[in-house]
């Protein structure tokens, strides 16, 4: 067996420069893979911190009444006994903190123009601790201390649209969990930029205990609960979810995944793509390795025809040929890992930046990450492909007639 | 002494068809007919004759890398016309041995390796293909060049090396088809002396296809071919039947 990998492998040798630019050619498709799936594979990771670091944090508690019926009034399905199910929240494993919020829409007035807004309360504290990030276009965040005026911070779009900046007052009217419509005189602190347009032209937050006023409510919408790393989602998840079933209104628990429809939307979409790519680097080594191996067969009528002279079983031949193929596959998958990792390496440290994606504002880095499964995937696609590859050539070598081969010229 | 082969009214044609399907009227080419031919173990027996005559086609049918559009050959008392692929392939793999006129040797192996091949695809384990090798690369004399490629080796050493890797599973018959048609008058003659010696010494048969004069000086029977047929055979025993 030793001896006869020997063979194949000097075999592979044997035409150097053609063998180089198979190793190339194949070498090049994985390392292609590789770019090309390891900037998916950071914008995945990137939208997927982005999105929860946002604001939609790792997992999310709403009652169940949230998803099966609409409020008729703001709040009626609200989590009553919120502080308690977030002092439980607290003390589990691999949790960074619990933050309410309450999300309602009313109309905000300048006093010349009114425009709906859709708004998120929050308690700034909780909101930091967790370390949510707001990108500021100016001023700055809420403060959580009582009293004094309310205070607000809008999209840049609707600061736009309502012609107000920073220090500007403006009035806000939403309907109490009553039904009767209640207003406040709000003092704009900071104009928040999203990246996404259509948010900001709606946007306005205020502290929880302002809404609750607003809206004469205790009750919050949801708690949103950050965890230490997105990879303990799962484990956090199902312990929790037990402790949520014991208490006396229905409460249930969502995943980020289950929340995120556009980063799903973003990924099936990008994900798609990768696939029609891999299936274009199959079929561009297998039929270049085809031609490849076929040519080297032709080449060696004679030598084969010696082997099957000799009583070589011609399954031998078949296995030659494959064993030949998937050496120059994995070889091939090693000069495309390099090739491909140091790449994304000079690449990540190029400092390239790419336009804003549709419905974006900020410019997006070109970085590259280097994901063990793509490599291993795109190593075996290859790989695989050349074995596939071989068995044309292996099987027409394996039929030859030994007296037609013998005097080939 | 015994039978060793046994060629029974053997034909072999050959259609020329022009590649088209559809071709209707096919024509055929006669390289052997109706040839007999008994050869038994420990001949050096030479088959003769001018380009053309069926010499190589004999060898390869004897060989069973071809079969015969008529008639029967049997090797060692064993009737290849009967035998599935993979039993002649078994047949030629323990019984035959080849030395072809192109040397024909694996580049990609040195002489050590080619003539451990025979070895390697019938299942012969490391420690005694390390000394049958030995062996057979010193009784051609070429222990010195084991290690070289056969680029590395001139054309008389190469064919030496086929001629090891002929005899190393100690076959029972060796078929050797214009061995020194690509030699030169010094190696041909060293080549033909190793033959010689290996039948002498071993008790090998040997069957090759020659018209070079200098090894048919060394042969005590040959046998000549003309037109696809034997014209004669100088045998005292073996009989001319074709």
């Amino acid at each position: 067996m030793a001896k006869f990998l020997l063979l194949a492998f000097r075999n592979v040798f044997r035409n150097r420069r053609r063998t180089m630019m198979t190793l190339l050619m194949v070498g090049g498709g994985v390392a292609g893979l590789l770019l090309v799936g390891g900037f998916f594979a950071f914008m995945f990771w990137g939208l997927r911190e982005n999105t929860i670091n946002s604001g939609l944090g790792h997992l999310q508690i709403f009652t169940a009444d949230h998803f099966n019926r609409d409020e008729v009034r703001v709040l009626d399905t609200g989590i009553d006994n919120w502080r308690q199910v977030a002092a439980n929240v607290k003390t589990g494993g691999h949790v960074r903190g619990v933050a309410p919020r309450i999300e309602f829409y009313g109309m905000v007035s300048n006093g010349e123009k009114s425009s709906v807004f859709m708004s998120s309360a929050v308690d700034p504290v909780a909101e930091n601790s967790l370390g949510f990030r707001t990108r500021f276009a100016s001023g700055r965040d809420l403060d959580s201390k009582p009293g004094g005026e309310v205070e607000a911070l809008i999209g840049a779009g609707l600061a736009k649209s309502m012609n107000v900046k920073v220090g500007d007052g403006l009035t806000l009217l939403a309907m109490t969990s009553d039904g009767a419509l209640n207003g406040v005189d709000v003092q704009i602190v900071g104009i928040v930029n999203s990246g996404i347009a259509e948010m900001d032209a709606r946007y306005l937050r205020i502290t929880l205990p302002s809404a609750q006023r607003l809206l004469q409510s205790d009750r919050v919408t949801n708690l949103v609960v950050g965890l230490d790393r997105t990879e303990n989602t799962d484990q956090v998840a199902a312990e929790l979810a037990p402790q949520l079933r014991g208490l006396p209104q229905q409460l249930v628990l969502k995943k980020w995944i289950d929340l995120a429809n556009y980063y799903k939307q973003v990924r099936t979409l990008f994900s798609t793509i990768f696939v029609f790519l891999g299936v274009i680097v199959f079929f561009m080594v297998l039929m270049s390795s085809v031609n490849t191996l076929l040519m080297t067969m032709f080449e060696r009528t004679r030598e084969i025809g010696t082997m099957l002279a000799m009583g070589t079983p011609r399954a031998w031949i078949v296995s030659l040929f494959m064993v030949e193929a998937t050496v120059i596959g994995i070889l091939g998958a090693l000069v495309g890992l390099v090739a491909g990792n140091l790449l994304g390496f000079l690449l990540n440290h190029s400092g390239i930046h790419l336009p804003p994606p549709p419905g974006n504002t900020v410019p997006m880095p070109f970085l590259v990450r280097h994901v063990p499964s793509l490599m291993i995937g795109s190593s075996l696609l290859v790989i695989v492909s050349l074995a596939l590859a071989s068995i044309l050539p292996a099987i027409r070598a394996s039929r030859l007639k030994i007296a037609e081969a013998l005097s080939h010229v | 002494m015994e039978e060793l082969v046994n060629v029974e009214a053997v034909s072999r044609r050959f259609s020329l068809d022009n590649g088209s399907p559809h071709h209707q009227a096919r024509s055929f080419v006669s390289a052997l007919s109706d040839a007999s031919l008994r050869v038994t173990t420990g001949e050096f027996l030479a088959i003769s004759g001018p380009s053309g005559s069926g010499k190589t086609t004999l060898l390869n049918l004897i060989g069973c890398i071809d079969q015969p559009t008529s008639g029967r050959i049997l090797v060692d008392g064993v009737d290849t016309s009967k035998l599935k692929p993979g039993s002649m392939a078994t047949l030629r793999r323990e019984k035959i041995g080849f030395v072809f006129q192109t040397f024909n040797l694996i580049p990609v192996f040195t002489a050590a390796e080619n003539v451990e091949y025979p070895l390697l695809i019938q299942g012969v384990g490391s420690r005694e293909r390390r000394s049958r090798v030995a062996e057979a690369l010193e009784s051609v004399g070429l222990s010195a060049r084991a290690q070289q490629r056969p680029d590395l080796l001139s054309g008389g050493e190469r064919q030496r090396v086929a001629v090891a890797r002929a005899i190393v599973h100690r076959p029972a018959l060796v078929l050797a088809d214009e061995p020194t048609a690509n030699l030169d008058t010094h190696n041909a003659t060293q080549l033909i002396e190793l033959m010689h010696g290996l039948n002498q010494r071993l008790g090998l048969t040997f069957i090759f296809s020659t018209h070079d004069a200098r090894l048919l000086e060394h042969t005590e029977r040959i046998v000549r071919l003309c037109d696809g047929e034997v014209v004669s055979d100088n045998s005292t025993e073996g009989g001319i039947r074709g």
